[in-house]
């Protein structure tokens, strides 16, 4: 029967039962629900029940593998210790950039004056930065990232808040601390163009020796 | 354990007095009070506004860190988040309620339309910033800020009033007016003063204006 009412009854019902699981399951478990490593791992699990709050700078609510908030640029350690930025400044990212926030500046070889495959300046405008991900879409270099870190409120926009190299610039360890998933689906993408371009050249090869040995015969 | 945090004024208490008394400097005490009891003003313009909301609500729960009260008023606001889009057609309403708010009273940006324009920062209809007309404390990048960012970034301003000085506040201040002139922006923001002028402009048949720059051009 419509208009019975049942439905509110039942939703409010929901309302209910979370409103007294929050005090049960809060008494049983006591201050072990907080402040713990167990309690903030339980908490993650979706059969929770009851509601609390998360006590934020304490804990930190856990993000999801693809959250996104700044990009940051990825580095290679070398074998002697240096920073190889991936970055080349090619500008794809900058073309992309929907609110245009990012501005690169192209390294010239300092004798021959010839351009060189990466940045001497790259400026992240973050108070303009929309968070979209485009730029880390369509890096073809896997150099620039979405960062996880949110916490970069601050009190002056000029002088905090316009991200130079120096301030973006993060090594790959701490990419595949953050995304996992992503780094190992990069990389099996990686493996299998290589892969694939390792089977045209045996088959190219196999192609002229036997066009060689028709030709001798 | 805040006895603690404000007990620090520079002196050391003898032992036999320790737990027992409490020296402090009228600006430690006076910063902590303020600091912790600061009273958003309510009122979102965009998206950023449901994440303001979020960290309002039971989750997050800002009324933790003493800003439990939205006051929909702003005489009796501390803050104002300016939380989100700002419009050429909203900067006159939210520059007469900062004139509006008592001192000390504090801004925060939070999300990029707010801090810098964000996407829309060479817009026709919506200014690149608030911080080109208000004064502004803290800026909250992202879009939105999450909740926690938020909570980061309300945080950050309670650092920032615990380091303020009475002796140099502005506000305590004689002949210090910071009344902002309410702005009438550009051609493009439709000035009620003018109307009649606009109406006449627009009213005109079209080949009255093309016959009059005609004329103006001979």
């Amino acid at each position: 029967m419509s208009g019975s009412g049942k439905g509110i009854l039942k939703g409010l019902g929901i309302t209910l039962k979370h409103f007294i699981e929050t005090y049960t399951v809060d008494r049983k478990e006591g201050k072990n629900r907080y402040f713990t490593e167990e309690g903030i791992l339980s908490r993650r699990t979706p059969d929770t029940k009851g509601v609390f709050t998360v006590q934020y700078p304490e804990e930190k609510a856990p993000l999801p593998e693809a959250f996104r908030y700044i990009p940051f640029l990825v580095y290679d350690v070398g074998e002697d210790g240096n920073r190889d930025i991936r970055c080349t400044s090619c500008g794809i990212c900058a073309k992309v950039c929907p609110p245009q926030c990012i501005w690169i500046t192209r390294r010239t070889d300092e004798e021959t004056g010839k351009p060189m495959k990466e940045p001497s300046q790259f400026m992240i405008d973050v108070d303009i930065c929309m968070n979209c991900g485009l730029c880390a879409e369509y890096c073809p270099f896997e150099a620039i990232r979405m960062d996880h870190d949110y916490e970069i409120a601050n009190v002056d926009r000029m002088k905090h808040h316009i991200f130079d190299l120096e301030k973006l610039l993060k090594p790959a360890s701490y990419y595949k601390a953050i995304r996992p998933v992503q780094v190992e689906r990069e990389e099996a993408e990686k493996r299998e163009k290589e892969a694939k371009k390792e089977a045209a050249r045996a088959a190219a090869a196999a192609a002229k020796a036997k066009k060689d040995a028709e030709n001798n015969s | 354990m805040a006895m603690d945090e404000i007990n620090k004024a520079g002196v050391t208490i003898p032992p036999e007095l320790q737990g027992q008394i409490a020296i402090t400097t009228l600006d430690k005490i006076y910063n902590w009070s303020r600091s912790n009891s600061l009273w958003p003003m309510m009122f979102g313009l965009a998206c950023c506004a449901i994440e303001m909301i979020i960290t309002a609500a039971s989750r997050y729960d800002f009324s933790r860190f003493g800003m439990e009260v939205m006051r929909p008023s702003p005489r009796q606001a501390d803050i104002m988040i300016v939380s989100g889009t700002v419009t050429k057609k909203m900067v006159p309403q939210i520059v007469r309620l900062y004139n509006q708010m008592s001192e000390p009273r504090y801004v925060l940006a939070m999300g990029a339309c707010a801090s810098g324009g964000g996407p829309f920062k060479e817009g026709y209809n919506v200014v690149s910033g608030i911080d080109k007309f208000i004064p502004v404390d803290i800026y909250i990048p992202g879009c939105p800020p999450t909740p926690q960012a938020l909570l980061h970034g309300l945080i950050i301003m309670q650092k920032k009033i615990e380091r303020q000085k009475l002796s140099d506040a502005d506000w305590y201040k004689k002949d210090v007016d910071n009344e902002i002139p309410v702005p009438i922006l550009g051609p493009d923001l439709i000035d009620p003063r003018k109307y009649a002028l606009i109406k006449e402009q627009t009213h005109k048949p079209a080949f009255q204006v093309v016959e009059e720059v005609q004329n103006g051009d001979e």
